[in-house]
């Protein structure tokens, strides 16, 4: 238990870094949909379902779904007709 | 191991706050926020947490066992949903941003003038 | 400010933290031996005052029910926020079909997809409120039911494109279900108070152990912040998605 808690953790700390050091966008949406899935399994090891749940639910589909609408309306904008 | 949980909220901080001051586009940005956010799950989370307890929801195993507790994670739970309605309102602003000045770049936005 | 101070002025801006986070991590108690009460206090009394099995509901919907109610308002806020500065700049001038990136093919979608979007759109939403209404039993509840609901919407995007999706989903609708279910958490907490009861005060018989209804008023409470949440994800992804349609005028081929 020790083990999993201690590791799980440190990956949270890897995959963090690695959604501010994804420095183009698109490639930083994948980066926030990894960081969801290890804070889920982070919060499943820490005993909290509940929480594992809704950051399944909102940090791996919702919010990089948002980040990924932003980025295709602003690609349109860009050559205004 | 008693203090690596505190260590890495504090790094998800600091990594959240690195990157939001040497980011150069707002999307990214609001990217960089999102880590910050998830050092405070993991402090809360933390805090609550002990040796040997359960899950605080006594369906399989009868009340009175040793459980987690649970005013922090509902704490980080609405947080999460809450959090997430912050996010798309940054990136409304974002989406303005671009469309006023054609830019996304952190280093050529100015402070707020009227647009002719 | 050019990048380079920008990193000046961060080192000692992040010697500050560090040194306050060393002596608040040195002042904290060691992993896994919590000192708080509360959470004790909950787990020993609240199974046997409210007969609900699941603890983190209790506290949302019911022992701290109105911090609850101010991060539902912060929700509904937020997402107002976000539908007017989308929703005024916008205006009425897009088209009827979703854009397209200069430069990116767009691959026709094959029947079998669109058929299997469709069937797990269906499943993903009973999913999210199967979800809303164990709430109070099993893990889940409002909250997480209500987004796993509205992940739903997203698939009937990916299987058919923009016009089936504006098809099913009418904004008018979405919009409403976030606001009933915003009012009817607030009625939860105002009704009590004209019977001379605190706001929020579980009148309603606790029912049984174990079973669908069980809490009282925190089943009532839960199904509506599962609709309120399942509203306002809803409204964030169809004004997001409003954004990409093509500039009015373009070419009639293009478009999914």
């Amino acid at each position: 238990m020790i083990w999993l808690i201690g590791f799980t953790l440190l990956l949270s700390a890897v995959s963090g870094a690695l959604v501010v050091f994804s420095r183009d966008p698109k490639r930083q949406v994948y980066a926030i949909c990894a960081n969801g899935l290890v804070l889920a399994l982070l919060f499943f090891v820490l005993q909290a379902p509940d929480v594992a749940f809704s950051e399944i639910a909102v940090g791996t589909v919702i919010v990089p779904l948002l980040f990924l609408i932003t980025l295709a309306a602003v690609a349109m904008h860009k050559k205004p007709q | 191991m008693t203090v690596l949980a505190w260590c890495v909220a504090a790094w998800l901080l600091g990594m959240g706050v690195y990157g939001m001051v040497t980011s150069r586009n707002y999307v990214h940005l609001i990217g960089c926020l999102s880590v910050c956010q998830s050092g405070t799950y993991v402090l809360l989370l933390g805090i609550g947490f002990r040796w040997g307890a359960g899950p605080p929801i006594f369906y399989n195993h009868p009340p009175g066992t040793p459980a987690v507790d649970p005013v922090v994670q509902a704490l980080v739970l609405t947080d999460i949903v809450v959090g997430a309605a912050m996010t798309a309102l940054l990136l409304a602003i974002a989406l303005q941003v671009h469309k006023r000045r054609g830019t996304l770049d952190t280093q050529h936005l100015r402070p707020l003038r009227p647009t002719e | 400010m050019t990048q380079r101070w920008r990193l000046v002025l961060l080192i000692p801006a992040f010697l500050v933290l560090a040194t306050a986070a060393a002596a608040i991590i040195l002042g904290l108690p060691a992993f896994g031996h919590p000192l708080t009460h509360y959470g004790t206090a909950v787990n020993t009394l609240a199974p046997a005052l409210r007969n609900v099995s699941n603890m983190v509901a209790a506290v949302n919907f019911d022992i701290r029910g109105i911090d609850t109610l101010g991060e539902e308002s912060m929700l509904v806020c937020a997402v107002t926020a976000t539908v007017i500065l989308l929703r005024g700049h916008r205006g009425e001038d897009g088209s009827e079909r979703a854009g397209l990136i200069p430069g990116r093919a767009n691959a026709a979608r094959s029947d079998g997809m669109v058929l299997m979007c469709r069937l797990f759109a269906t499943v993903v939403f009973l999913f999210g409120v199967y979800v809303v209404l164990h709430g109070t039993i099993t893990p889940g509840g409002g909250f997480q039911g209500g987004a796993i609901a509205a992940s739903s919407f997203i698939l009937l995007y990916v299987g058919g494109g923009y016009q089936p999706w504006r098809c099913v989903l009418h904004s008018p609708v979405v919009v409403g279900l976030e606001g009933f279910g915003a009012l009817a958490f607030v009625l939860c907490a105002a009704v009590p108070l004209a019977f001379g009861y605190a706001a929020l005060q579980n009148v309603l018989p606790l029912g049984t152990w174990k079973d669908l209804y069980s809490g009282g008023l925190m089943v009532i409470v839960n199904i509506a912040v599962g609709v309120a949440v399942t509203g306002s994800f809803g409204v964030l992804l169809i004004e997001f998605m409003e954004e990409t349609r093509a500039p009015k005028g373009h070419d009639e081929k293009e478009g999914a």
